[in-house]
């Protein structure tokens, strides 16, 4: 994303990221099936806390949305939301390969294939479900980048936004919404 | 009241806050060993206060933010109130009933801002919140108005001085066995610890009041989280454990208190608040009254046991 | 210009605004405001008169520093509360009728309060009482006029009695020396004292008699519920300090059985004031309208001022004197940010609206400050009266009386905070979008009651050396003052430092908010639904039954006015049963039956004696 390998950050952006690199704290969507590779990461076998990362309540609290699998159009959406709720800087993490190229799900009329065509991701864990080992890496990485100030997904979507916003409403379609349960 | 006073309240709140937060990040430590994990870095918590202050931040109207602020600077001059190990930064302003009502201006404050973020599950916490108050704040205070009946002051740094240089047996939480079993639970209860954390529930209502904050927001309230605890343990152990004679004894007293309620909390359930409600009416409430009321009708616990 | 003159021409506005009310009501009701106002100046000068003593026709005055004291509150109240009155005239079916009443029952208070003998303080106090009953009358319901009318005249009837067997004992109706002379009878004595203060009881709506502040302060206009609360309510604490200090209980009953140094049967007051505060508080947490929220923190707070009252000791006894004024400015100020809310959205339901803040900023200031007040945080003028009536109870070891009023104290956080939360905070209704602040005549009133609240919690040593006057008048040992400290024997209290301290605090707070980053401002619905979307503003507020897990654990708990009602049915069974047997098919037969019983009974007691 990042033509210019050279580092423009000034001091306080270099000490920001030192501390958002140290401090990780995740929403975690947990749609399809992996969530279930989430406890075994935080309990003791594994222990992201080392690294300073924990799950948060809410979008706003978050650094990180972790969408853990396939996405179908109903919940992209929602993905979306909370992902405008989030503060910048915000970081998304795809996590298996569901998020990369649909898995299984490819060919499925309700699902959507690429993630990052909608949304920004900074970092994908590709496995079909990864293990913790995997995920405990791939964080390990996300630390470096932000680190180096190479994870900008949520500059790029600032700056992109028209063509995210239309590849979102090409997928999704306009929604006319009647009442609470309804769309 | 002139500009040392000030300066020696900034420099209070510094050290307390400085203190506090690594003393908080100990206890991430000592929750994680009780899980048989490693546990963050020790100055995990500072990383995760300056985080959120560098972020950007949402804002839902000026409540949200005037509460917020309201709720910090209430939070930060009951702080300059507490006296530590004889150290006042206002001489004689440390009376118990200023200390436990102008916590609460933090706490209106923190509610208001919440509330004002026009999130549902913020209003929740904050019910559920003053419930919990109503709840541990009874027996307390029953406590601690049997302590100023029996010693004849309110003020906290001389009720602190009362219990020194006659060991162990002279602290409070010894000469009324009852009541310092009281206050310890009640401290549970006022730091949020399980059993009494459901106004924070993060599972169930999406961690109540923080709902709604993230960003300079949340930093904020993460600072505010350590004031008040520094408050509140402070308020125990100047009461009920003699204090300190010197910063570094107080600081030992402070820190075993502390890790002990993160200890028992690391263990515990948690409790409805209809359920801490009806706990703290039935056990506690009944041992402050009677500690009450031996205090008041027989003298005994006034002067030492033996 | 003496009190004769003020009680005159206060009157004379009355009726002379009734008049100007049949031909344009709205400059009736500006003559409310004329008339309160000037009212509320003449009293004020009148500081140099205190001690002297005035006839009006048959009414004798005695200008003591303590009616001086409770007639400031009290018109205070009123003239605040008739900046609102030209704006509730089109909703009400006798314009005239009530500006006439406003003043009449205005007037009233000043002689209960200056009042030497028992027949003008019963004839004024009556006055009172009729006037305000028939304003009450023209809200939402007769019945709470029937409510509040009954309840008055249980206190009423009960005050009479208590003054006529004084004075069948001591032979005058002057107040000071017709309770004087009791110290000879305590038997009687212990009758008259609690016949007494029944009717102030009553009037502050102490637990038994509490069920018509709900009533009353609910359905009475918006414009007359401030007044109900922070004036009227006040009488009631003018005859309890009356029973303690005109009538000297604890002369009298000093000899009795005490518990803690109270003789008992003021203990037993103390305690009814204790169990209005828990009542009050439990009763006030599960309210769905503000108003009736509102008038069972009334409850509540009298319960406060009967147990600072009654203590009439150094410390205490203050702060139940300084309550008054402290509860006063903040009842009317809640009551009239309520009022203001209701004149724009036409309800006081709190789950009809929310989110008022974002229409009307400065009612919210002002209905903030209020809480603040009344909840007894610092730095706002309740926290230094119930620091004062704390210290009073830690000095005497009242445990049980002190339980409650921490009860009260802590509770009390949880019921004002709900107006906050479901009327002012969370989501702005659809319907109020387009809602405006009120006007600016409506606002001033509000402003200065803030203005006071804020007062009294700085400095409340200017409120305070009025209190020491009367101490000092009533014999009392007034409460130790410096100069900006009160002084206890448990310790001492400086607001002003508390308060500048908490301005440090807060500016310190501002300065590293502003430091950082300024903050994205997003929808009031943009808000973390679970990432659902909710598009219906309503849907998202919560404001129905907050804290319905607490209130849960004594819904069970019987409800006193029900209790009433059993009770009606009871004694009118009673009746029914005794109209029965004497005017049933057969009288001559009861008749016979009952002469003979009486026969049988006189040769019995004749055999056996």
């Amino acid at each position: 994303m990042v033509l210019d390998k050279k580092d423009t950050r000034n001091i306080w952006e270099k000490i920001g990221d030192y501390f958002s690199a140290n401090s990780i704290w995740m929403k975690w969507y947990c749609t399809g099936c992996g969530a279930i590779e989430m406890p075994p990461t935080m309990t003791s076998r594994f222990d992201m806390e080392r690294l300073g990362m924990g799950p948060m309540a809410t979008p706003r609290q978050a650094d990180v949305l972790l969408i853990t699998g396939y996405l179908s159009t109903k919940t992209l959406r929602r993905v979306i939301y909370s992902y405008e709720q989030m503060n910048s800087p915000r970081y998304i993490v795809g996590f298996g390969s569901c998020t990369i190229n649909g898995g299984i799900y490819y060919d499925s009329y309700a699902t959507i294939n690429q993630l990052d065509k909608y949304l920004p991701v900074d970092l994908y864990i590709a496995g079909c479900m990864p293990r913790p080992e995997a995920i405990m890496n791939g964080f390990a990485a996300l630390i470096e980048m932000i680190k180096k100030g190479e994870a900008n997904g949520w500059r790029h979507y600032q700056e992109n936004y028209e063509w995210y916003k239309k590849n979102q409403l090409e997928s999704l379609g306009e929604v006319i919404i009647n009442d609470e349960f309804h769309e | 009241m002139n500009a040392m006073n000030f300066i020696y309240a900034f420099l209070m709140l510094v050290f307390v806050f400085i203190f506090q937060t690594s003393l908080t990040g100990f206890n991430r430590k000592v929750t994680a060993r009780l899980q048989k994990r490693y546990g963050a870095r020790w100055y995990q918590q500072f990383l995760d206060i300056f985080k959120a202050m560098r972020k950007d931040s949402t804002t839902h109207g000026w409540v949200f933010d005037f509460g917020v602020i309201m709720a910090l600077g209430g939070i930060m001059a009951t702080v300059i109130f507490i006296p530590v190990a004889g150290f006042r930064a206002f001489p004689g302003t440390d009376n118990v009933f200023v200390i436990s009502y102008l916590l609460a201006v933090g706490m209106l404050g923190m509610a208001m801002s919440a509330a004002g973020s026009g999130n549902p599950w913020a209003s929740i916490g904050v019910g559920r919140a003053l419930t919990n108050m109503l709840a541990y704040d009874i027996p307390l205070m029953i406590v601690i108005f049997t302590m100023i009946f029996a010693f004849d002051s309110a003020s906290v740094g001389e009720l602190a001085k009362m219990q020194q240089g006659m060991g162990i047996l002279g602290w409070n939480a010894f000469r009324m066995p009852l009541g310092g079993i009281v206050a310890v639970i009640a401290l549970m209860g006022m730091l949020g610890k399980k059993p009494f954390d459901s106004f924070i529930a993060p599972a169930e209502i999406a961690s109540g009041p923080m709902v709604e904050y993230g960003g300079k927001h949340l930093g904020f309230m993460f600072i505010l989280h350590e004031f008040m605890t520094f408050i509140e343990v402070s308020l125990i152990i100047n009461l009920f454990f003699g204090g300190g004679a010197t910063i570094w004894e107080y600081m030992l007293k402070y820190a075993v208190l502390y890790t002990f309620t993160n200890i028992v909390s690391g263990v515990m359930p948690r409790f409805k608040i209809d359920q801490a409600v009806k706990y703290f009416y039935r056990v506690p409430l009944a041992m402050a009254i009677i500690q009450g009321i031996v205090v008041i009708f027989t003298g005994l616990g006034v002067t030492i046991w033996f | 210009m003496n009190l004769n003159l003020i009680i005159i021409i206060t009157t004379a506005v009355a009726l002379v605004a009734y008049l100007v009310s049949k031909v344009n009501d709205k400059a009736g009701a500006a003559m409310t405001v004329v008339g309160s106002l000037f009212a509320l100046i003449a009293v004020f000068l009148l500081r140099d008169s205190i001690g002297t003593e005035i006839t009006l026709l048959y009414f004798n005055f005695n200008l003591t520093v303590t009616g001086w004291y409770f007639a400031l509150v009290m018109l205070m109240a009123y003239s605040m509360t008739a900046f609102f009155n030209p704006f509730w005239m089109k909703k009400l079916i006798y314009p005239a009728g009530y500006n006439f009443l406003y003043l009449l029952s205005m007037a009233g208070t000043l002689g209960v309060f200056f009042a030497k003998d028992f027949i003008t303080l019963f004839v004024f106090w009556e006055t009172v009482v009729w006037s305000s009953a028939f304003i009450i009358q023209m809200g939402k319901s007769r019945q709470a006029a029937y409510v509040y009318y009954v309840i008055s005249a249980i206190g009423s009837m009960a005050t009479l009695f208590a003054i006529m067997f004084a004075y069948g004992t001591t032979g005058t109706f002057v107040i000071n020396d017709a309770f004087g002379g009791l110290a000879a009878y305590p038997g009687r004595a212990i009758v008259i004292f609690v016949t007494f203060i029944a009717a102030g009881m009553a009037k502050i709506g102490i637990f038994p008699f509490h069920v018509w502040l709900p009533f009353a302060h609910g359905s009475a206009p918006h414009t007359f519920s401030p007044v109900l609360s922070g004036g009227l309510v006040k009488m009631g604490a003018f005859v309890a300090l009356l029973s303690v200090t005109a009538f000297p209980a604890y002369k009298i009953f000093g000899g009795m059985a005490s518990f803690r140094g109270i003789p008992l049967p003021i203990y037993f007051m103390m305690a009814l004031g204790a169990i209005s505060i828990v009542v009050g508080t439990l009763m006030a947490i599960k309210q769905e309208d503000a108003k009736k929220l509102l008038a069972y923190s009334s409850v509540a707070n009298g319960g406060y001022i009967l147990i600072g009252l009654l203590m009439l000791d150094q410390v205490g006894f203050a702060g139940g004197l300084m309550h008054i004024v402290n509860h006063a400015v903040a009842s009317a100020a809640a009551f009239l940010s309520i009022a203001a809310v209701a004149y724009r959205t036409g309800t006081t339901k709190m789950s009809e609206m929310g989110g008022m803040i974002h229409r009307m900023p400065i009612t919210y200031v002002v209905y903030l400050i209020a809480i603040i007040s009344m909840a007894g945080i610092p730095p706002m003028g309740g926290f230094v009266s119930k620091w004062l009536i704390f210290q009073g109870l830690a000095d005497k070891g009242l445990l049980f009386i002190a339980a409650t009023a921490f009860f009260g104290s802590i509770g009390s956080f949880l019921y004002v905070f709900r107006p906050l939360s479901a009327v002012f905070l969370g989501q702005t209704f659809t319907r109020d979008l387009n809602k405006k602040e009120v006007g600016v005549f409506m606002l001033f009133p509000m402003v200065v009651l803030t203005l006071l609240s804020l007062l009294t919690g700085i400095f409340p040593n200017i409120f305070l050396r009025v209190v020491t006057e009367i101490q000092t008048s009533l014999g009392v040992l007034p409460v130790t003052l410096a100069e900006n400290t009160i002084v206890t024997n448990n310790g001492f209290l400086d607001a002003f430092k508390v308060f500048i301290v908490f301005g440090f605090g807060f500016a310190i707070a501002f300065v590293l908010f502003i430091a950082r980053r300024k903050s994205r401002r997003v929808e009031l619905m943009d808000t973390y639904t679970s990432a659902e979307f909710i598009h219906t503003r309503e849907l998202l507020h919560y404001s129905h039954s907050f804290y319905a897990p607490f209130e849960r654990l004594y819904e069970k708990a019987p409800d006193t006015m029900k209790l009433y009602h059993k009770a009606a049915v009871k004694i009118s069974e009673i009746g029914n049963f005794a109209e029965a047997i004497f005017f049933g098919i057969k009288p001559a037969r009861t008749v016979l039956l009952v002469m003979g019983t009486v026969l049988i009974g006189i040769i019995a007691g004749g055999v056996l004696s």
